[in-house]
């Protein structure tokens, strides 16, 4: 029998706050599960790769690709850095006065970088986060290359003391769980409507009254300010920070996350994707040094043949691009040796 | 009454001049006609009016306020909606979010509460939900408000870039070839739709190439031919005058 729209719509609702219940559930108890401290250093770094993740989700959700997601990542890091070593402040002090300095200057730069969307934007961005880290290496107050060690742990709170790495996990955990409520939240207000429809169809948006650009910017400005939220729990969290640590991959790897775990998926997709490209290499014992080459190679095949991401093809497995796999067959044919007397 | 003031519009692309000094008025309440061969810069000056292009020369008033030059969202929302010529709608969604986001315009609670999801906030959408639902049995596309925009055919994806511009609530409503490419019958049911929302008090200003639709739809007309005006008044006037025949003959012999 059928139920009736209204009653199966309910019946979904309760299953989704079960689902998110035991989640929540597995995400706290997980520390008490895992002894191996390796394993939960790859789950706190997780935790950071979904939140840096998500950020690149946001834009990608007001129709701007990102390839400086780590920029304000860093800007995070050394802010909250300076403001406890040099300044003195408490790391609980740090964080908000660090997520305003962000928000400013996030304003500030976007002000000017979503003017251009498209390729403009994506180009500025690449150049945006390579020139932030070179900057920073140049400044000598800052450490140079060599970057700056003995961050002290974040302040106990009670008798957490951040001695141990599961107290390390709660706190990105709670920073993670207080991302997705936000996002979430923006998402599903009429501000996603709007970014999701200068996503598909700026003109159109526009017919509407929405201003593209106003709404670029604040998506660049709560996605930066995010990932500087990260960029302080990470400083505090390895101790050390230098600026060699922000350039190169990172914000590649950050893409990969939201592309691999499914672009259309902005909180769930980078989640998938941060994890399984966490976890799979150390399981495969991949070299450190073959892992860029790896990733990169994995980002070109997700972009290729399964634009849906692990989410999209799953959701839908006609999503898979199957002229660019017929192609590459095709291809494969000419460039493998095959019997010429045959 | 005058709704649209448009007053010496000159728009130039590199060496072609899309519009020369073309000036008329669009009276409130009224179905006005803009026809002319291909080519004849009807688009453009809709991208003009909407903003989407800035006039070379020339100014335009709505409801006697300045718009020359004004950002296409701002113009939109002093109440200008219009529809495009190619279909554009947000196509990976749904037919009822499409109408959903056209209401953009109209929420009176701040972005911040809409973010919190107040009571208020949420009472304001629920009413847009709403609204978007009578909108969309309004313009026949009830059955499949759970469609994806694209999967639409032809008629009914030109039906809903009306039903998004509605959504909006504008007073003067541009549409830029609703009918083309339509089957007698389909043509004949929108036609209708246009003059029931004209009695709903939105002033029309159509562009369109059938003429039996044009004639029988308007009020006035005017002609535009090669980026000027040839000539305005009502359809038998125009249906008649020797200068608009020769000015599509001439289009078709080339
Ligand atoms: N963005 C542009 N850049 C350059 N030329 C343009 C542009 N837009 C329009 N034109 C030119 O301006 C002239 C008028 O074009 P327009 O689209 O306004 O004609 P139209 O009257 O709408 O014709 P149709 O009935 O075919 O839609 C054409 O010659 C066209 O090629
Ligand atoms: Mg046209």
């Amino acid at each position: 029998m059928k139920l009736p729209d209204s009653l199966a719509l309910v019946k979904a609702h309760r299953y989704k706050w079960i689902a998110i219940a035991i989640v929540l559930i597995a995400l706290t108890a997980l520390p008490l599960l895992i002894e191996n401290n390796y394993i939960k250093h790859l789950l706190i770094m997780a935790c950071v790769g979904t939140i840096l993740g998500m950020t690149f989700s946001m834009l990608f959700s007001a129709g701007l690709i990102t390839l400086g997601a780590a920029a304000f990542y860093a800007v995070g890091a050394y802010s909250s850095t300076i403001l406890v070593m040099n300044a003195g402040l408490s790391f609980w002090a740090a964080i908000p006065l660090t997520l305003i300095i962000t928000a400013v200057l996030a304003l500030g730069f976007g002000a000017v970088f979503v003017r251009n969307a498209g390729v403009a934007f994506v180009i500025i961005t690449l150049i945006f986060v390579q020139v932030v880290v070179l900057a920073v290496a140049q400044v000598e107050f800052l450490g140079g290359w060599g970057g700056i060690i003995g961050i002290p742990r974040p302040d106990p709170i009670g008798k957490v003391n951040f001695a141990t790495k599961t107290d390390y996990y709660y706190l990105i955990l709670a920073m993670l769980l207080l991302t997705i409520v936000v996002f979430n939240a923006l998402y599903s207000s009429r501000i996603g409507r709007a970014w999701r429809a200068i996503k598909l169809s700026p003109n159109l948006a526009g017919t509407l009254g929405i201003n593209p650009y106003r709404y670029r910017l604040l998506a660049f400005v709560v996605g930066s300010t995010t990932a500087s939220l990260a960029g302080c729990f990470y400083a505090h969290y390895s101790q050390s920070i230098t600026p060699g640590a922000f350039g190169g991959w990172l914000s590649i790897y950050v893409q990969l996350y939201a592309v691999l775990g499914g672009l259309e998926f902005y909180i769930l997709g980078p989640a998938i994707g941060a994890l399984v490209m966490t976890f799979v290499p150390e399981y495969l014992r991949i070299v450190k040094e073959w892992e860029p080459i790896i990733t990169g190679v994995l980002l070109l095949i997700v972009i290729l043949f399964f634009p849906g991401g692990i989410l999209g093809t799953i959701r839908s497995p006609q999503a898979l691009n199957m002229s660019n796999l017929q192609s590459l067959l095709k291809w494969l044919k000419v460039l493998l040796p095959h019997n010429k007397n045959g | 009454m005058v709704l649209l003031r448009i007053r010496n519009i000159t728009r130039v692309f590199g060496a072609l001049i899309a519009l020369r000094d073309v000036s008329f008025e669009v009276n409130r309440s009224e179905i006005l006609g803009l026809i002319g061969p291909n080519g004849a810069g009807k688009s453009t000056l809709f991208n003009v009016i909407s903003g989407f292009h800035r006039p070379d020369k020339g100014r335009i008033f709505f409801k006697d306020t300045e718009i020359t030059g004004l950002r296409v969202d701002r113009i939109a929302a002093m109440g200008i909606s219009r529809i495009f010529q190619e279909p554009t709608l947000f196509m990976q969604e749904t037919v009822f979010e499409n109408v959903f986001s056209g209401f953009h315009r109209h929420y009176r609670e701040p972005a911040w509460n809409a973010f919190l999801h107040t009571p208020a906030a949420n009472r304001e959408e629920a009413v847009s939900r709403k609204k978007a639902a009578e909108i969309l049995d309004f313009m026949d596309l009830g059955a499949m408000r759970d469609e994806l925009a694209a999967n639409l055919p032809h008629g009914h994806q030109r039906s809903l870039a009306i039903a998004i511009a509605l959504a909006c609530g504008p007073e003067l409503l541009l549409l830029d070839e609703p009918v083309t490419g339509m089957n007698p019958s389909e043509t004949e049911v929108m036609i209708e739709k246009i003059r029931q929302i004209r009695e709903r008090g939105v002033t029309v200003l159509i562009v369109e190439h059938d003429m039996r639709a044009v004639m029988s739809l308007c009020d006035r007309i005017v002609v535009l031919n090669l980026g000027e005006k040839l000539l305005e008044g009502p359809p038998d006037k125009i249906k008649n005058d020797q200068r608009v025949i020769e000015a599509y003959l001439g289009k078709q012999v080339i």
